[in-house]
């Protein structure tokens, strides 16, 4: 019993094992810049998995998430510096109004797919972006809110570090379960055909919203965690870029893979902060990098290597 | 000479016994290490070619110098914070932690300058913003360590205008502001004065930034029978706002007052008769006949083929004021507070602008302002030229600064108008 | 199974005769704008009864299906399923009833395999699609129904293939399979040999005929020759109206079936 559940799960097991290792011995030779660096990777690793779900196993692609993993970052800055409150329950309140949000986003775009849901998702976000910006009194304008800082405790780069690594792991692992659950299995039946899910008996918009809402979940963690790592947040946290990025991440890693999303992160996160300094066309390194994967691996950069993988074993 | 009215002028903290004691190891420190500055600007994004104008200003100053301070060689480290602060706050974190810089520079978006100044406020870094204009940052929310060399604060030059505007007889003006909180800032400064000394603001219309069409806008100003509009827009807004009120035959008809930015060489640079004749208020004006505002366009007007901007103007002369700091120290800024005291009791005597500028008590430059005008010169080119000025004003212009800072801090909401 | 009894619409609790009908249609019409697809159609089906409805193109039957199932509400009239009135339930509530049908066009899950595909098929009634956590793998019970069904449509073999790789036959037995996994009372098929070769007519009519007596079959079949050697009873639709019913053999011989269907159909071939 517990051989054939390692096999089933193997390949979560062998890239959390892969994360671990890679990640974990940063803060052993990294400036605390690098581990900074590796921090805001693994958040974003956790933005963009969210999405892969929706993305890769119901087949949707959110442009709403950037909007729902702000909201959580807004209210934890609110939290702790506005109020003046504590940041654990700011982070309880951060992801469970991210919850609240994407069960909003759920309920309305559930019941759409393809360039709707994109279009929908996209409008849903550009008004969360709309709010952060007009509603001056609350939240701070186009100038944003400016955190206390973390609690003393947590003000430590390196265990800062290892909090947010143990996190995302075991979400990681959890959203792993998540796709390979029977639920799992029904989003990926959602995504293959809508209509022959509704004649077997199952509510598809219901399931949406399940989806949706949870991955809402994932992504107000992360946006929790990017308050606490960021103390600033402004409205350019919740606006469009933001959703895109993590889409470009998750794509870039290969949608679909889960795991791709540390790969995404890592590429896009390095790409901004290390080309940057040698030539301010950094963006155009970036779209150029995106296409070469899009012609060369549209499968994404572990969908590629698990291809190679399995080309070898047939031959 | 300069050197030692400057040493004078910073005795007050130097006391000479302190001085003497730091001395010989800063020398000894001088030799070793070259000091290092990190100069974040926007290089991509909407705000790019101001942030463009930021490097220019700022490098100019030091390949002047030969990149060399006091003896030490200076590296600067520049970084593309794509008018985001996220992005900002990241780049100020490399600049930091990775690259070990003496001291942060730079910036252009209020929203990028204040992210940074939440980081340095940790750290201690010391941080110079000579565009980032948050009135708060010398007001409410003061931070030690984050200077405004050269700079100013938003409300600050639209105040002598409201003056001006009031004793050429104007009674009824409406003003016109990119709606985010620097246009907040500058329109208040001039509501409030205007309307204390008994003009009436008639309307306040807010647009957004990157609108296309101001006719609905323009529309609305030529209706209110207005003896004046005070127009606050910068970059392409501004330039699309001056053609299309010249277009609509206001230009002539209806005096057009701007914010500083309103008219800057960043604007008018490509602009042809539409903004000939709009007032505006600031600090620097690059007609001025002063010698050595003079020399300073003249150099850089061979240096990159074009005038200097109020981005190019703030960062050279905010480099100029920290080096002339560093040279009183002799190079040896390692002790942060000591910097950050020196520079703050500094005073900056040979800039561009031609006459010393000192900072008040809460580390924000006293001008004096010129009221300018945009007229043509000899090669046909549109610049700014003084035609009046107003000596020695703070940021909180009249006003007591305790009782000031009880009021609000601006925004679209408030926006200290006399009712 | 687990705990749907629940939540579904109550059917009667009372045992089925043989002869209780299982299905009643009254005057049901369906009408897409000014267009009746379907005019005025009443049959009644009994249990364990084989069905065969037949027509032209365009007589409505796949319509009619529809009506059944619930893909559309019928404009008017009434759908009782096992004495309970499903007019205007959704399809998946008649799928939780016991209705379970095949797609003229296959629809299926191309990119999940054959086990999944029936995973999914039989998951669709049970409160098992929420687990969120839970393993994937099919309780003991659900794996016995699933081979069970997959040995009835002989795709035993093929439980870990990718949809997208079995061959159109394979396909449509897997059709066949999904619609059986559910154990329903009433199954119905959409032209279940639909462009199958010969020999793959040979393992549909094989599979339909050794389907358990007590399953209610209806079927929309074009090919008389398959329809005469499964059907009990057949119904002739045309143009979206009721034209005959009867016996395969006395169907066959109806001059007003032959005019509009059989002799079309013979044109045709």
């Amino acid at each position: 019993m517990l051989v054939d559940s390692f096999a089933k799960n193997r390949p979560a097991i062998i890239a959390i094992a892969i994360v671990l290792l890679v990640f974990g011995i940063v803060p052993m030779f990294g400036s605390n810049y690098q581990i900074s660096i590796a921090t805001e990777i693994l958040i974003f690793a956790l933005l963009a998995m969210s999405i892969d779900v929706l993305a890769g196993f119901a087949g949707r692609t959110s442009l709403g998430h950037g909007a729902i993993f702000g909201a959580s970052t807004y209210v934890v800055v609110y939290w702790t510096s506005v109020v003046g409150g504590s940041p654990i329950v700011a982070v309880a309140l951060g992801i469970l109004a991210a919850t609240l949000v994407a069960a909003v986003f759920g309920m309305l775009a559930s019941r759409v797919s393809g360039v709707y849901f994109l279009l929908l998702t996209l409008a849903l976000g550009m008004i969360v972006w709309g709010v952060a910006l007009r509603w001056t009194s609350v939240s701070g304008g186009e100038n944003g809110l400016r955190g206390v800082g973390r609690p003393e405790w947590l003000n430590d780069p390196t265990v800062f570090f290892y909090i947010c690594l143990g996190i995302v792991l075991t979400l990681s692992a959890v959203i792993w379960r998540l796709v390979q659950s029977p639920f799992g299995l029904t989003l990926r039946g959602i995504r293959d055909s809508e209509s022959r899910m509704s004649s077997l008996g199952y509510g598809c918009a219901t399931h949406m919203f399940i989806a949706f809402t949870t991955t809402g979940f994932f992504a107000g963690v992360a946006g929790a965690l990017y308050a606490l790592f960021n103390n600033f947040v402004s409205p350019s946290t919740v606006q469009l870029s933001q959703s895109v990025e993590g889409l470009l991440m998750a794509i870039l890693g290969g949608i679909g893979t889960l795991f791709g999303a540390f790969i995404g992160a890592a590429a896009i996160i390095l790409l901004e902060n290390f080309v940057s300094q040698y030539t301010a066309r950094w963006p155009m390194v970036l779209g150029f990098m995106f296409i070469a994967t899009m012609i060369f691996a549209p499968e994404g950069v572990l969908g590629a290597i698990r291809r190679i993988f399995r080309v070898g074993k047939k031959s | 000479m300069q050197r030692r009215q400057f040493l004078k002028s910073t005795g007050a903290v130097l006391s000479a016994s302190a001085f003497g004691t730091l001395a010989t190891p800063a020398i000894l420190r001088a030799d070793n290490a070259p000091i290092r500055i990190g100069l974040m600007t926007p290089l991509s994004g909407v705000v790019a070619a101001g942030g463009r104008e930021i490097a220019e200003g700022f490098n100019l100053f030091w390949e002047e110098r030969g990149h060399e301070i006091a003896g030490r060689k200076v590296e600067i480290i520049t970084e593309d914070d794509a008018g985001n602060p996220d992005t900002a706050l990241q780049k100020a974190r490399r600049l930091v932690e990775q690259e070990k810089v003496d001291f942060l520079f730079g910036n252009l978006l209020a929203n990028t300058g204040l992210a940074v100044a939440n980081y340095v406020k940790d750290n201690g870094t010391p941080y110079f913003i000579p565009v980032i204009a948050a009135d708060d940052l010398t007001q409410r929310q003061r931070i030690r360590n984050v200077i405004r060399v050269a700079g100013y604060t938003a409300s600050q030059m639209s105040r002598p205008l409201a003056d001006w505007a009031l004793k050429q007889g104007y009674k009824r003006v409406a003003t016109i502001g990119q709606d985010y909180s620097f246009g907040h800032e500058q329109c208040a400064g001039f509501a409030q004065v205007f309307s204390e000394g008994g003009g009436e603001i008639v309307a306040q219309l807010w647009n957004p930034l990157n609108t296309a069409d101001f006719s609905p806008y323009i529309g609305q100003l030529a209706s209110m029978n207005l003896d004046a509009v005070f127009a606050m827009e910068l970059g392409a807004d501004a330039t699309r706002f001056l053609k299309q009120y010249s277009d609509f035959g206001l230009k002539g008809n209806l005096p057009l007052l701007g914010a500083q930015n309103f008219t800057d060489q960043s604007v008018i640079r490509t602009m042809g008769d539409e903004c000939e004749g709009v007032i505006s208020s600031a600090h620097f004006a690059e007609g001025s006949e002063n010698p050595e505002t003079r020399k300073f366009v003249e150099n850089y007007t061979k240096k990159f083929g074009k005038m200097p901007s109020l981005y190019g103007f703030s960062h050279y002369s905010g480099a100029l004021w920290v080096g002339q700091v560093i040279e009183s120290l002799n190079g040896d800024i390692s002790d942060r507070d000591l910097f950050i005291d020196t520079v703050l009791a500094s005073e900056l005597p040979n800039s561009p602008l031609g006459r010393p500028v000192k900072f008040d008590d809460y580390g924000n430059p006293v001008y004096d302002i010129y009221i300018r005008k945009v007229v043509k010169n000899d090669e046909g080119k549109f610049w700014n030229v003084p035609i009046e000025t107003y000596e020695q004003v703070s940021q909180f212009w009249t006003y007591d600064p305790e009782e000031y800072l009880k009021s609000p801090a601006f925004s679209r909401d408030y926006q200290g108008i006399k009712k | 199974m687990h705990g749907e009894a629940t939540r579904l619409p109550t059917a009667p609790k009372k045992r089925d005769k043989v002869s209780d009908p299982v299905l009643i249609l009254d005057n049901v019409v369906v009408a897409f704008g000014a267009l009746k697809a379907v005019k005025d159609i009443s049959l009644t089906v009994k249990s364990g009864e084989r069905r065969a409805i037949i027509g032209p193109n365009g007589a409505g039957k796949t319509t009619l299906f529809n009506a059944i199932t619930g893909v559309h509400m019928p404009t008017s009239g009434r759908v009782t399923f096992n004495g309970v009135d499903v007019s205007r339930k959704s399809a998946h509530v008649r799928t939780r009833l016991g209705m379970s049908r095949t797609f003229q066009i296959t629809n299926l899950f191309p990119t999940l395999t054959v086990s999944q595909n029936m995973q999914l098929a039989l998951m669709g009634t049970s409160s098992r699609k929420f687990s969120l956590l839970g393993s994937a793998e099919p309780t003991d019970d659900d794996q016995e129904r699933i081979d069970d069904a997959l040995g009835l449509s002989k795709l035993r073999e093929r439980a870990g293939a990718e949809v997208r790789d079995l061959s159109y036959g394979e396909q449509r037995q897997l059709e066949m399979a999904m619609a059986l996994v559910s154990k329903p009372k009433l199954l119905l098929l959409d032209e279940p040999a639909a462009g199958l070769s010969p020999a793959e007519r040979v393992i549909v009519t094989d599979i339909v005929q050794s389907l358990p007596r007590d399953l209610t079959v209806i079927l929309i079949e074009h090919d008389m020759d398959l329809v005469l050697k499964l059907v009990d009873w057949v119904t002739c639709l045309n143009n979206g109206e009721f034209l005959a019913e009867g016996s395969p053999d006395s169907i066959s011989k109806d001059q007003k079936v032959q005019d509009v269907y059989l002799g079309k159909a013979r044109d045709h071939a």
